[in-house]
C-alpha cells in the first residue's frame, strides 16, 4: 500500500478511529494486524518472511540474552540470519552476474541459473532494526518481553517500507504508555502528512520528469542541461525521501507514538562528514553504530580508520541496491570522507587563519562546494550503470567551457515547453536552494516551535486544495520503496 | 475549536463549495490540452464545417483501419489518420448504387469499446449532430480485452466523459471500489473534481508567462524529441501527419504481421465482468438510438480464424450470439461479415485487421447491404434499391433458428 494512495486514505483514518476508540491494551495488537494487512496488500505471502522473521529474531534474541557464555555465537547467529535472508533476496542474481563477468574477464563462459527472485518491500530497512536488536542485547541492553510489542516495532506500517529505522529503546517503551487522545496528536500529524505529500506530489513527481529524461537520454542534453537535471534530481531524492519521511512520521504521530527524523537540511552541509549528519540520518547512525564502531571504528590509527570508513560507506552504498552504481557512489562518499579528514588535518597543519575559516564567505562557499560534490555523487547513484554515469559525467566536466561561451540557446530544457517543468527547472532549482536557506533561517528562529495558529491552518488548507488538483491518478513509488 | 485540523478540513470544504458555485478554472468540454486520436475525431464531429452527417461510422481499428487505408488508396494522397473522418469511398460506392449523395463521419478510434461508443452516442450525436443511422463494427476484442482494467481506462473515455454526467453508468464505468471513490471525491470536491481542468488551465497560465519571458528559439523543441526523452509521457498524444494511411497497390502492401502475441495477452484469461459489461453498453447505444430514431447498424467484423482459434468455442459462440440476438432484438440491421465467407487471410494486413484491398471489399458489401435495407434507407428518406432479407429482423429470425 503506497501513503499517495486512495487505499492509503482509507486505511489510514480506520485504524486511527479503531485505536483511539479501543481500550489500550488493544491497541497494539490492532496496530499489528493493521501492519500485516499494510503489508499483505502488495503480495500476501511475503507477510510470512516477515513473520517468519520477527518470531525467529524474537527467540534468538532471547537465546543472546540467556547465554551466560555462548552470548557471541548467538550473536553471531542472529545476524547472520538475517544477512543471509537479505543476501538471498537482494543480492543472490547480483552475485551471480558479478560472477559470470569475473569467469567472462577469464574467458569462462559461464551461464548463471537467472532465479526470479522479487524483492520484498521494506527488507532492507526492518533487517537493520532486527540486527539493532541483536546487537543492543548482546550488549547489555534489556530484551522485549512481548512478542507482541516486538512484532509492532519490526512492522509498525508507518515506517515498515523506508524507514525511518528506529531504535527499539526508544520505540517499544512509548507503546506500554496508556496514551489518551489528544487533539495535538491529529494536528501535528495531519500537517505532517500534508507537508510531506506537498513534497512528494509537488515537488519530487515533477521533477522526476525531468530527471528521467536526463538520466535516459544524455546524448540529447547539453552539459549544463546535464547539470540542472543532477540539481533536480538531489532536490528530488530529497523531497521525495523527506516527503515519505514526513507522512511516516506523521501516521505514526496519529497514534502519538514518535519515530526518528532522518533529515536535517542536507544541502546546507559544509563539508561531506556533515551532510552525513543531516542526511538520511537513521542509517548513518545505523551504519557507524552497527558497522563501522564493530568494525573498529577510528581506533587502530589513521590507515585502519580510513578502511573502516571507506568499508562502511562502500557497504552503505550496496544496502541500496545490487548494483555496481550503488557500490561506486558508497564508495565516492567513503573516499570523500577521508579526503575531507585528510582536508581537515591538511589546514590545521598550515595553519591557516581560523579567522579566514569561520568567515560568512568560507562556510558558503564550503556549502556550494559540497552541494556540488555530493551532486556528483548523485549522478553515480542515479544512472542506470556506470557506463551511463561515466558519459555523464564527462558531459559534465565540459561545463567551464560550456559557461564561457554561455548562451540560453545551449539549454535544451529550454525549448522544450511540454512539460513545462523543463523550462521551469532554471527558475526551481534556485528556488528550493533558497528554499532551504529560509527554512534553516526561520530555525534559527526558533518559528516551527509555535508558528501562528493562522498560519498552520492556512498553509493546510492551501496543501489540501493544490493537493487535490495537482495529484495525479498514478503518483509514481517513493524512491527508496525499490531499497 | 480545539483542533487546527478540523478548522483547516472546514475551510477548506468551504472554499471548495464557493470555488465550485463560480466554476473559476472550468474549461469547456472542448477545450482539449492536447489532441489524441479521440479529441480530434470529438473536435473534428462537432465543427461546423462538418454540418450533420447522415452515417456514423463507428468502432475500433478494426473498422478505422481499413476506412483510412481504402481513402488514401482511392484518392491516390497520403490520410492523415486522426484527422480523417469520413469514408469517401463508402460515400462513393453508396451513391453508385443509390443515386443519392450520403455524408459519413467516420468515429471509429483505435481501442474503443461499446462503453466509448456508448458515450459518443449518448453526449454527441443528438440534436444537430443526430445521424440517421449508426453504423457500428464489432469484434470480439471489443467485448473480450481482459487487459482493459475497467471501462474508464481507455483515451475515449477520458475525453468523452467531459460532455456530459456518467452517473447514471458509474458502477459499469468504475466497478473497482478505489475508481468509485475517486469518482465520488470528484463530485464533491469541486478542485478535485475538477483537477483535469484546474491543472491544464494554470499550465497554460505558466507556459504563456514562461514564454513571454524565455521565448524558445526556432519555436521550441519538436514532439519528436519529447517522445524520445519521455516516451511515457502523454503517450495518446498525436500530431499532424504522425499517423498516415498511404496509398497501397496489392504490389507494394506491407507484409502480413503477426500480432498474435498480443492477442494471446488479451485472451488470456476470460474475463465474464468485462463482457456483461460491454454488453450492457451495446444494448444501452441501441436504446438510445432507438430513442432518438437513429437507426442501428451492428456489423460483426471479419477476423482471421488465426485470432478467432485463441477464444474458448464457449466464448466464440456467446459473442457471435449474443451481438445477432441484442441486434435483433432492438430493431438493428445486423451484417455478419465475419460469417460471410467472403474474407480470406489475403485481405488481411495482420490477424485482425483489413488491409486497404479487404478494406474496399468491406466498404463495397456494406454500401450493398445498406442500399438494399430498407429499414436503412427509410432512415436516410431513401426508397431501398433492393429487399435483402438477410439483414431484416424476418431474415435473422430465420438465421437464428
Amino acid at each position: 500500500m503506497l501513503f499517495n494512495s486512495l487505499q492509503y486514505l482509507v486505511f489510514l483514518p480506520t485504524v486511527f478511529l479503531l485505536f483511539w476508540l479501543l481500550p489500550h491494551r488493544a491497541r497494539v495488537p490492532l496496530l499489528l494486524v493493521a501492519s500485516y494487512v499494510f503489508y499483505m496488500t502488495w503480495r500476501p505471502i511475503y507477510g510470512l518472511l516477515i513473520l517468519g522473521l520477527t518470531v525467529a529474531n524474537w527467540l534468538l534474541v532471547n537465546r543472546i540474552e540467556k547465554s551466560v557464555d555462548k552470548k557471541k555465537v548467538w550473536v553471531g547467529v542472529t545476524v547472520a540470519v538475517n544477512l543471509i535472508t537479505l543476501a538471498v533476496f537482494k543480492y543472490l542474481n547480483f552475485g551471480l552476474d558479478t560472477i559470470k563477468d569475473g569467469l567472462a574477464l577469464a574467458g569462462v563462459n559461464w551461464h548463471e541459473p537467472h532465479l526470479h527472485i522479487l524483492l520484498p518491500l521494506g527488507i532492507s530497512f526492518f533487517v537493520f532494526e532486527f540486527i539493532h536488536y541483536a546487537v543492543e542485547v548482546y550488549r547489555g541492553k534489556p530484551v522485549v518481553k512481548s512478542l507482541i510489542d516486538f512484532g509492532l516495532f519490526a512492522s509498525f506500517f508507518p515506517t515498515q517500507i523506508a524507514g525511518p529505522i528506529k531504535r527499539y529503546q526508544d520505540f517499544i517503551p512509548q507503546l506500554s504508555i496508556p496514551a489518551k487522545f489528544k487533539w495535538e496528536y491529529v494536528d501535528d500529524g495531519m500537517q505532517m502528512i500534508l507537508m510531506g505529500l506537498g513534497k512528494k506530489v509537488l515537488i519530487a513527481d515533477n521533477l522526476a520528469m525531468v530527471v528521467q529524461a536526463g538520466f535516459s537520454h544524455p546524448e540529447n542534453f547539453s552539459s549544463l542541461d546535464l547539470w540542472l537535471i543532477t540539481y533536480a534530481f538531489a532536490f528530488q531524492i530529497f523531497f521525495d525521501f523527506s516527503g515519505y519521511t514526513d507522512i511516516a512520521r506523521g501516521s505514526a504521530m496519529l497514534f502519538g507514538y514518535k519515530v526518528p527524523i532522518n533529515f536535517n537540511l542536507p544541502y546546507l552541509a559544509a563539508n561531506v562528514s556533515e551532510f552525513w549528519h543531516r542526511w538520511h540520518i537513521s542509517l548513518s547512525t545505523w551504519l557507524r553504530d552497527y558497522l563501522y564502531i564493530p568494525m573498529g571504528g577510528s581506533r587502530g590509527g589513521k590507515w585502519l580508520n580510513y578502511k573502516n570508513l571507506f568499508l562502511t560507506m562502500a557497504l552503505g552504498g550496496l544496502w541500496h541496491g545490487a548494483a555496481m552504481h550503488y557500490l561506486a557512489w558508497g564508495a565516492y562518499q567513503g573516499a570523500l570522507l577521508i579526503l575531507h579528514k585528510e582536508y581537515s588535518k591538511g589546514l590545521e597543519k598550515v595553519g591557516v587563519a581560523s579567522k579566514l575559516l569561520s568567515s560568512k564567505l568560507y562556510h558558503i562557499a564550503s556549502i556550494v562546494v559540497t552541494f556540488h560534490i555530493v551532486c556528483l555523487g548523485w549522478v553515480l547513484f542515479r544512472a542506470d550503470d556506470l557506463n551511463i554515469a561515466g558519459k555523464i559525467m564527462l558531459k559534465l566536466a565540459e561545463a567551464p567551457q560550456a559557461l564561457a561561451h554561455f548562451s540560453s540557446s545551449q539549454l535544451a530544457v529550454l525549448q522544450i515547453r511540454d512539460p513545462i517543468i523543463f523550462p521551469s527547472l532554471v527558475l526551481i532549482v534556485p528556488a528550493l536552494m533558497i528554499s532551504h536557506v529560509v527554512v534553516n533561517w526561520l530555525n534559527d528562529k526558533k518559528f516551527y516551535q509555535s508558528p501562528p495558529w493562522a498560519m498552520q491552518v492556512a498553509v493546510m488548507v492551501i496543501l489540501m486544495c493544490v493537493l487535490t488538483i495537482f495529484s495525479p491518478d498514478s503518483s509514481p513509488k517513493f524512491i527508496y520503496f525499490q531499497f | 475549536m480545539k483542533s487546527r485540523f478540523l478548522v483547516a478540513i472546514i475551510a477548506f470544504v468551504a472554499v471548495s463549495a464557493v470555488w465550485g458555485s463560480t466554476r473559476l478554472g472550468a474549461l469547456a468540454p472542448s477545450d482539449f490540452p492536447f489532441y489524441t486520436w479521440t479529441a480530434c475525431a470529438i473536435e473534428d464531429f462537432l465543427s461546423n464545417e462538418q454540418g450533420r452527417p447522415q452515417i456514423d461510422l463507428v468502432g475500433s481499428s478494426l473498422m478505422l483501419a481499413p476506412i483510412g487505408g481504402v481513402d488514401a488508396d482511392f484518392t491516390n494522397a497520403a490520410v492523415d489518420a486522426p484527422h480523417h473522418h469520413r469514408s469517401l469511398y463508402f460515400e462513393n460506392a453508396f451513391k453508385k448504387r443509390t443515386g443519392e449523395s450520403v455524408k459519413t463521419f467516420n468515429f471509429a478510434l483505435p481501442g474503443e469499446m461499446p462503453s466509448d461508443a456508448y458515450l459518443m452516442t449518448k453526449f454527441l450525436m443528438k440534436g444537430e449532430k443526430r445521424p440517421d443511422v449508426i453504423v457500428y463494427g464489432v469484434g470480439p476484442r471489443d467485448f473480450l480485452d481482459n487487459l482493459l482494467p475497467s471501462p474508464s481506462a481507455t483515451d475515449p473515455y477520458a475525453w468523452l466523459s467531459r460532455f456530459g454526467d456518467v452517473n447514471d453508468r458509474i458502477s459499469l464505468i468504475s466497478p473497482d471500489w478505489q475508481q468509485r471513490m475517486n469518482y465520488e471525491m470528484g463530485r464533491l470536491i469541486y478542485p478535485y473534481g475538477q483537477k483535469v481542468d484546474l491543472t491544464n488551465s494554470f499550465g497554460r497560465v505558466v507556459a504563456s508567462t514562461l514564454n513571454k519571458l524565455v521565448p524558445p528559439t526556432n519555436g521550441g523543441s519538436p514532439m519528436s524529441v519529447r517522445r524520445v526523452i519521455l516516451p511515457e509521457y502523454r503517450n495518446f498524444e498525436v500530431a499532424n501527419n504522425e499517423c498516415l494511411f498511404t496509398p497501397t497497390t496489392d504490389a507494394n502492401r506491407p507484409a502480413f504481421s503477426d500480432n498474435i502475441a498480443e492477442y494471446k495477452k488479451r485472451y488470456k484469461h476470460m474475463k465474464w465482468d468485462t463482457y456483461l459489461t460491454q454488453m450492457r453498453f451495446m444494448i444501452d447505444i441501441l436504446n438510445i438510438a432507438r430513442e432518438r430514431k437513429t437507426h442501428m447498424v451492428i456489423v460483426a467484423m471479419p477476423i482471421t480464424p488465426i485470432n478467432r482459434s485463441l477464444l474458448s468455442d464457449l466464448a466464440w459462440d456467446t459473442y457471435k450470439h449474443s451481438i445477432k440476438v441484442i441486434a435483433l432484438a432492438k430493431g438493428a440491421t445486423f451484417i455478419d461479415m465475419e460469417g460471410s465467407g467472403k474474407f480470406g487471410l489475403k485481405d488481411f494486413s495482420d490477424t485482425v485487421h483489413l488491409h486497404s484491398g479487404g478494406g474496399a471489399k468491406l466498404l463495397d458489401i456494406l454500401a450493398e447491404k445498406l442500399s438494399a435495407d430498407r429499414a436503412v434507407m427509410t432512415a436516410l428518406n431513401q426508397p431501398a434499391k433492393i429487399d435483402d432479407k438477410s439483414t431484416t429482423v424476418a431474415g435473422l429470425k430465420g438465421s437464428l433458428q
